[in-house]
């Protein structure tokens, strides 16, 4: 082989060895990407990822989630209930569980009392449970409203008339609707601070941080180009495992 | 291609979810089977104080409601408590004779996978279990492979179950002159 040939090959080994560098620093970013969100996804339980929720705002607004504006509002109390979505909270404490039309709440002897999916909620100050009380366990169907009767006493007006509890909620008796004088719960405003801070952690509990780490890994994180882009960096990897392993070769001889 | 495909799939999925939950026996009809069509008014035992304190140990986590209900007759309680196997709870039936577990049945199953634990050659390990002094069951319960949590979670509301039946006990021992 000439010296002008060999030279020729030399510089064409170096413009190859550029390109395999530039190819190298671009996929690098992908690689790093890929690398660590593989990392997470592997350890998914033991990071958590699926039960934790994402709260940045930004996050949230780059996929669109919104909390619904429509909600439904009972001062019992000086407390409220409310329902958003199927999240009922009272005040900012958000109640175990997923409930469905709030027909109204009341607060007698420290307890909350809220009539919801049919059922009768009973509540302690702290928003823990005492009881869900169903149709099986006496609750008068098709509940209707809910409040204090002249006595203090809770009473509910369903489609076939009204009822009451016992203390202890587990007797429901039927009442003559003409000696019935009663504080029935209404609807409210929420204070535009209360709204805004149940719309923030209602939107705080919708994504879990392994969506994103996932979107990540696959690059639909970044839109519908996101993918496409993976693909091309992964397309660079190929050639630069290729190009790598050329110029090894070509330098070993 | 994507249409016939989801037209395939939506309805597998419906079924997937519409099996998910399996009603074995009515909570009622559970009742009304153990006392005969006779069902004792129900009354309620609060989980606060100590009970609280125990029943956390027990279950690793505070239980659903702050009161469970029981329907009682001489020394036979009957108790329908739920306990999220994995994702959903699980409501189970158990039925207290003297301190002792004379049966104990899968109501409602919602979860997945683990539905063995309602068959008879599990639930049998239990006839007639009791608690120790230490307030865990006197014996050992084999497991199922695949069902972990839901033998984890019958074997918790059994221990629950008798806890709150000796609690009643004690409440009798402490009321009578």
């Amino acid at each position: 082989m000439s010296r002008h040939h060999r030279r020729k090959q030399r510089l064409k080994l170096s413009s190859f060895y550029v390109w395999h560098r530039y190819m190298g620093v671009s996929a690098a970013v992908f690689v790093l990407i890929v690398a660590v969100t593989g990392l997470f996804l592997n350890h998914t339980e033991d990071f958590q990822l699926d039960s934790n929720h994402i709260k940045s705002d930004w996050l949230l607004d780059w996929y669109g989630i919104r909390a619904p504006d429509s909600m439904q509002t009972f001062p019992a109390g000086d407390r409220h209930l409310t329902l958003m979505g199927e999240h009922l909270y009272l005040d900012r404490k958000e109640i175990e569980g997923n409930y469905r039309q709030l027909v109204g709440a009341v607060h007698s002897n420290d307890t909350f009392i809220v009539a919801i999916s049919h059922n009768i909620l009973l509540l302690t100050p702290r928003a823990e449970i005492i009881e869900q009380l169903q149709e099986k366990d006496g609750v008068p169907a098709s509940l209707k409203q809910i409040g204090i009767d002249a006595n203090g006493a809770v009473i509910v007006r369903t489609g076939h008339g009204y009822y009451q509890p016992d203390t202890d909620f587990i007797h429901w008796k039927r009442r003559n609707e003409d000696s019935i004088r009663v504080r029935w719960a209404t609807p409210s405003l929420l204070e535009p601070r209360l709204k805004n801070a149940l719309q923030r952690h209602y939107r705080g509990e919708v994504l879990p941080v392994e969506r994103v780490v996932l979107d990540l890994h696959s690059g639909r994180f970044f839109g519908r180009l996101g993918p496409w882009l993976f693909d091309a960096a992964a397309v660079l990897l190929v050639l630069l495992s290729l190009s790598g392993s050329w110029i090894w070769l070509k330098r070993r001889r | 291609m994507l249409r016939k495909l989801l037209l395939l799939l939506i309805p597998a999925l419906l079924c997937t979810t519409l099996l998910a939950e399996a009603v074995y026996q009515q909570p009622d009809d559970f009742l009304g089977e153990t006392f005969s069509a006779n069902v004792p008014e129900p009354a309620v035992i609060w989980l606060s104080g100590e009970r609280k304190q125990f029943v956390r140990q027990l279950l690793g986590h505070r239980y659903s409601t702050l009161r469970v209900r029981y329907w009682r007759q001489k020394q036979r309680s009957a108790w329908v408590l739920e306990e999220v196997g994995k994702d959903l709870p699980i409501t189970i039936g158990l039925v207290i004779n003297n301190g002792l577990l004379e049966q104990i049945k899968v109501l409602v199953f919602r979860e997945s996978r683990g539905w063995e634990i309602r068959h008879p050659f599990f639930t049998d390990q239990f006839q007639s279990a009791r608690l120790d002094e230490d307030n865990t069951l006197d014996r050992d319960i084999d497991g199922i492979s695949g069902a972990t949590l839901s033998v984890r979670a019958m074997k918790n509301m059994a221990t629950l179950a008798l806890f709150l039946d000796a609690e009643l006990r004690k409440q009798d021992v402490a009321s009578s002159p």
